[in-house]
């Protein structure tokens, strides 16, 4: 069986400003050492797909770096390859319309794979999940299209493609963002929301994109293509919770600020819902060569430490102190530095006395002396992004 | 009014000849050479319908029936080859018909016919 992988990593991601500003949704930095899409990517090869295209077209430099450094990894003679392509326009000037237009303005590309099976994925999302284990239920229910689905609380419909299914997990009926949704068969608390997670038979696929793409549109599968399907093809769902490699059902979009910070806090606390620690699933990422991290000066009241924190190769904690947070590699503290419930991504330095709370704080970003943020939200929203929630964002390289 | 009808083929002698047998069936007929040319034509005269030869100098059948897409998602298209091998291509399912050149073009034309009966509301 042929298994073609592709990626869609063209979200602009722009509930993640300022963080979406200088890159793509996936490309954005998580849990100290990892880029989004690398939750994704380690999926796919973890579950013997190594035939991945990562589709790209908006602010994709830094995603195109990330994976040509860490991602070389696979074998080319032995036909395995993660390819980006990024929106070359070859029948359509503009961007892509949707996530369908998308995988349509690339059907040059799955004619020359020709696979029998065609696996689309999201390089926003966070989750560990075996795509064999939906595959197999796939071949088995004679499907031609089976959507990944997790069960989420009926009050959060209106953030999710939600799915309605037959007692055989069928798929019925599909409400995009609904506010009354159809729950679950035996669960009127719960709905089936679409994870974004596609398997197709190949030529379904093609003959649906072209469908798709020869009338009016918005060109998404979600709001287009799988309505079109219902009733015509074979479409199931596939319940997450076989393929969860995590077992507890975990799986985070990140879109805002907010449901960000929250996922990267997670990993601080003593038995984190993300287990970043399991031998048989490891998420693979690129680290350039740092020294391990280190913690320096004993003297009273100058002791550098760090408390349930997550801290990368590269750091050097001197004379400072960190807690609950999340410090990316290269990340300096200084003598008398307080930081608090943030995430501090690669590069950053903060300056004696400076106290940094509830932020996050982008790369290469130096707090001067004695400088407060995240302690007068009034002074920080004249320079910073602050969430509903207070929490403070300051941008990849401002100048303090 | 009469159809607009735009034949893209590089062989001169079957350009004339479809021009010749279309006009006689009523159709006001524009030519392309090739599918840059017939991108151009498309772009300036908004036919009704294309008959697009697959193999071709310049740019091929199957990159201009991209492209056609681009621009009208919608206006009907006929793949006419000498080749059947061509309907391997996904992208020749985008096309409304594919036909096999034949000097009898009575499969052509009733095509034509009824693609354009079919309108562009589909």
């Amino acid at each position: 069986m042929k298994i073609l992988a592709m990626i869609l990593a063209g979200g602009r991601g722009e509930r993640l400003y300022p963080l979406t500003r200088d890159r793509a949704k996936p490309a954005v930095p998580f849990g100290g050492i990892y880029r989004i899409i690398d939750f994704t990517l380690s999926n796919c090869l973890h579950s013997d797909i190594r035939r991945i295209f990562v589709l790209t077209q908006y602010k994709s430099t830094s995603l195109h770096r990330h994976i040509q450094f860490g991602w070389s990894i696979l074998s080319a003679p032995l036909g395995e390859f993660i390819e980006v392509i990024p929106a070359q326009q070859r029948i359509n000037e503009h961007w892509y319309q949707g996530t369908a237009d998308a995988i349509f303005q690339n059907i040059y590309t799955l004619q020359q794979e020709k696979p029998d099976l065609v696996l689309i994925l999201s390089g926003d999302h966070i989750y560990k999940m075996d795509y064999r284990k939906m595959i197999t239920y796939h071949i088995e229910k004679g499907a031609d299209l089976t959507v990944g689905a997790i069960r989420m609380d009926r009050k959060q419909s209106q953030e999710f493609g939600v799915i309605e299914v037959d007692n055989e997990w069928q798929i019925i009926g599909f409400q995009e963002k609904p506010e009354i949704p159809r729950t679950i068969p035996g669960d009127p608390e719960g709905i089936l929301a679409s994870m974004g997670i596609y398997v197709f038979r190949t030529e379904i696929l093609v003959r649906r994109l072209i469908e798709d793409a020869r009338s009016e549109s918005t060109h998404d599968f979600g709001r287009d293509i799988i309505p079109a399907m219902i009733g015509k093809d074979r479409v199931f769902a596939f319940d997450f919770r076989i393929g969860d490699q995590g077992g507890n059902g975990y799986w985070r979009d990140v879109g805002t600020i907010d449901a960000y910070f929250e996922a990267n806090m997670d990993l601080v606390s003593v038995t984190p819902q993300l287990n970043l620690y399991d031998s048989q699933w490891p998420i693979l990422t690129y680290q350039s060569p740092n020294p391990p991290a280190k913690t320096v000066l004993l003297e009273e009241g100058r002791v550098g430490t760090a408390l349930n924190s997550v801290i990368s190769n590269g750091c050097i904690i001197s004379g400072g102190s960190v807690i609950r947070s999340i410090l990316s590699p290269r990340v300096m503290i200084h003598s008398y530095a307080e930081v608090e419930d943030s995430i501090l991504m690669e590069g950053v330095d903060v300056g004696r006395y400076a106290r940094v709370r509830r932020s996050i704080i982008d790369k290469e970003v130096h707090i001067p002396q004695g400088m407060k943020i995240g302690f007068n939200l009034d002074e920080d929203v004249r320079r910073f992004t602050v969430t509903g929630s207070g929490i403070v964002v300051v941008p990849k390289g401002i100048r303090l | 009014m009469k159809k607009k009808l735009l034949v893209v083929e590089d062989e001169e002698g079957l350009r004339l000849f479809y021009e010749e047998e279309l006009k006689a069936e009523g159709y006001e007929v524009l030519t392309a050479r090739n599918g840059r040319e017939a991108i151009e034509r498309l772009e300036k005269e908004r036919p009704d319908l294309v008959i697009l030869d697959i193999v071709m100098p310049v740019m091929d059948g199957m990159e201009t029936l991209g492209r056609i897409l681009g621009k009208d998602r919608k206006i009907p298209i006929i793949l006419n080859t000498s080749y059947s091998g061509y309907q391997q291509d996904f992208m020749s399912w985008a096309a409304d018909a594919y036909i096999t050149k034949s000097s009898d073009l009575s499969e052509l034309k009733k095509k034509i016919k009824e693609l354009l009966e079919r309108g562009r509301g589909r």
